[in-house]
């Protein structure tokens, strides 16, 4: 489903986020990309929805290579990938159906479609109550369900995290873990960047450790590191 | 396609009636930059006008000598009616000239009781399409047979014609300079909006919006505002004609102060076309910034 082959990514101004990196993510797998702050996880993100281009090597979504992808077909590799941040990057001034529909309104699809899926997707992540609530009024935990909602109400095939539970106290970060590992259990490949000992451990997934941008470990049913 | 449209539609509706401030601000801006501009394009057609009728009195007098002969004031007309410059010729004989001197003079007739009827010499004028040619066109015909002297303003004239040369050139600076006035401060408004907006732009790219799909509500939002901004640009300025302008006509009666309401309407029509161009191009040229992610 995702696969880099040599990837670096050098920034402007010398700094080396990635050094040849080379993994291979199956359908329907659940990984934690891990590392320090800094080690390269949200450039790895990036890179895999062309917001960032790889300085060397190739990197293959759904079996494409995204790097001859034209520029006019990035949105629609983008439909085809959830995300889901830190910081919920929700509308403020939107309720919590608006933002979920918009996501779909923005890439054209019909009224009926809209209509039909997002009570059926805020339903899934549990928020059939706050349907009408704008985002200040709601918990950070009910702000990362809208998020990943919103992620979701498209059904991409992949779902990247970056650290989705940066924000989140331990107990609202296991009941999120809960929901990603069911959105994966229904068939999403899901990648999760974190830093949280915690929710790494608790899964027993699979483990890619980054350290100062190189791939230093590779773990099917990893913990977040030794220390 | 029509689900699009409603969407757009709706955004539209709900982004101005959202953004209410950032909307008042951004017509009043479009408001102000196009009457800037439409009062310079009015004042100028005010100018223009009273300029043209200075120039349009501007004639050639060219007397004739009593013992002028047929054939050479024949020839005086055949001359001037051929010069590429000159737009037309009149004769004023003898009498007509008299008779526009009695007419001159109709209150004091002391004046007219003296003269001799035979007194004024007969004369071509000549209407120029150029009043600039009127030096080159007189010292042609200064000396010919039958020609007892050449009149045209000289130094008064040149003086008119230069002042009004100068407003001319003065007016199309003007116009020039509110024109880049209205476009920079508009392309401001419109940047201030969608810097305003960034986080609703960046969800639209992450989701896997289209660039034009997300173009497409900053544009409309920018036509209906500049509408709005000409609309009361026009406003104002018509009741600056009738409370202003109007007036002062009625007061100073020989100066062209008019303005038609016709020519306010074609100018509401310009500002709206230029409003609407530059919100075009102006959102167009500041979104750029933000879908290149
Ligand atoms: N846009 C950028 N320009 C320059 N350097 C960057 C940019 N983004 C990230 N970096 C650098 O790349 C390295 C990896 O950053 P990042 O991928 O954000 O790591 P992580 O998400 O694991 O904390 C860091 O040294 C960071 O300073
Ligand atoms: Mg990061």
């Amino acid at each position: 489903m995702i696969r880099l082959e040599n990837v670096s990514k050098v920034y402007k101004g010398s700094v080396v986020a990635l050094r040849d990196i080379s993994t291979d993510i199956q359908k329907e797998e659940f990984v934690f990309l891990v590392g320090s702050s800094g080690s390269g996880k949200s450039t790895f993100i990036k890179m895999l929805l062309k917001e960032e281009e790889p300085s060397e090597g190739t990197i293959y979504v759904a079996g494409k290579d995204i790097g001859q992808l034209p520029r006019w077909r990035v949105p629609y590799l983008r439909r085809n990938i959830g995300c889901v941040f830190q910081d919920f990057k929700l509308l403020a001034n939107k309720s919590v159906r608006e933002n979920v529909a918009f996501a779909l309104e923005v890439i054209g699809r019909p009224k009926h479609i809209i209509n039909q899926r997002v009570p059926a997707i805020i339903e899934l992540v549990g928020l059939t109550e706050k349907l009408n609530s704008l985002p200040h009024e709601l918990s950070g935990g009910e702000q990362q369900r809208v998020c990943i909602a919103r992620a979701m109400v498209n059904r991409p095939p992949i779902l990247l995290a970056d650290e989705p539970t940066g924000n989140l106290d331990p107990s609202t970060s296991a009941d999120i873990m809960n929901l990603l590992e069911r959105l994966n259990e229904s068939g999403t490949t899901v990648l999760i960047a974190t830093h949280d000992h915690a929710v790494v451990d608790r899964s027993r997934k699979r483990v890619i450790e980054l350290d100062g941008g190189k791939l230093v470990r590779d773990q099917v049913r990893g913990v977040y590191g030794i220390g | 396609m029509a689900l699009r449209v409603n969407y757009f539609v709706d955004e539209t509706v709900s982004n101005l009636r959202r953004n209410v401030l950032l909307t008042l601000a951004a017509v009043s801006t479009v408001s102000i930059s196009l009457l800037l501009l439409g009062v310079v394009m009015v004042g100028g057609e005010v100018l223009t006008k009273m300029v043209s009728s200075w120039e349009g009195k501007v004639e050639l007098n060219v007397f004739l000598r009593d013992e002028a002969t047929p054939e050479e004031v024949a020839a005086i007309k055949t001359q001037t009616t051929g010069m590429p410059e000159v737009e037309e010729v009149f004769f004023e004989s003898k009498e007509q000239a008299f008779e526009e001197y009695k007419r001159m003079f109709k209150d004091s007739p002391a004046i007219t009781e003296n003269v001799d009827p035979n007194a004024l010499p007969a004369s071509y004028r000549i209407k120029l399409k150029d009043p600039n040619q009127a030096e080159p066109v007189a010292s042609r015909l200064q000396g010919q047979p039958g020609v007892d002297e050449v009149q045209f303003g000289g130094e008064a004239m040149k003086r008119l014609l230069k002042f009004t040369g100068v407003v001319r050139t003065i007016l199309v600076i003007a116009i020039v300079l509110t024109l880049g006035a209205a476009v920079l401060l508009i392309a401001n408004t419109i940047r201030l909006g969608i810097y305003a907006r960034r986080k609703e732009i960046g969800i639209m790219k992450l989701v896997g919006a289209t660039n034009w799909f997300i173009r497409v509500p900053f544009i409309f939002e920018g036509t209906v505002q500049a509408a709005l901004g000409a609309l009361v640009a026009s406003a104002l300025i018509y009741a600056g004609k009738v409370f202003g302008l109007d007036r002062m006509q009625d007061a100073i009666l020989f100066l062209p102060l008019t303005v038609s309401s016709g020519s306010i309407i074609r100018m509401f029509f310009t500002l709206l076309l230029i409003g609407i161009v530059i919100g075009v191009f102006g959102s167009t040229l500041a979104l750029r910034r933000f879908l290149e992610v």
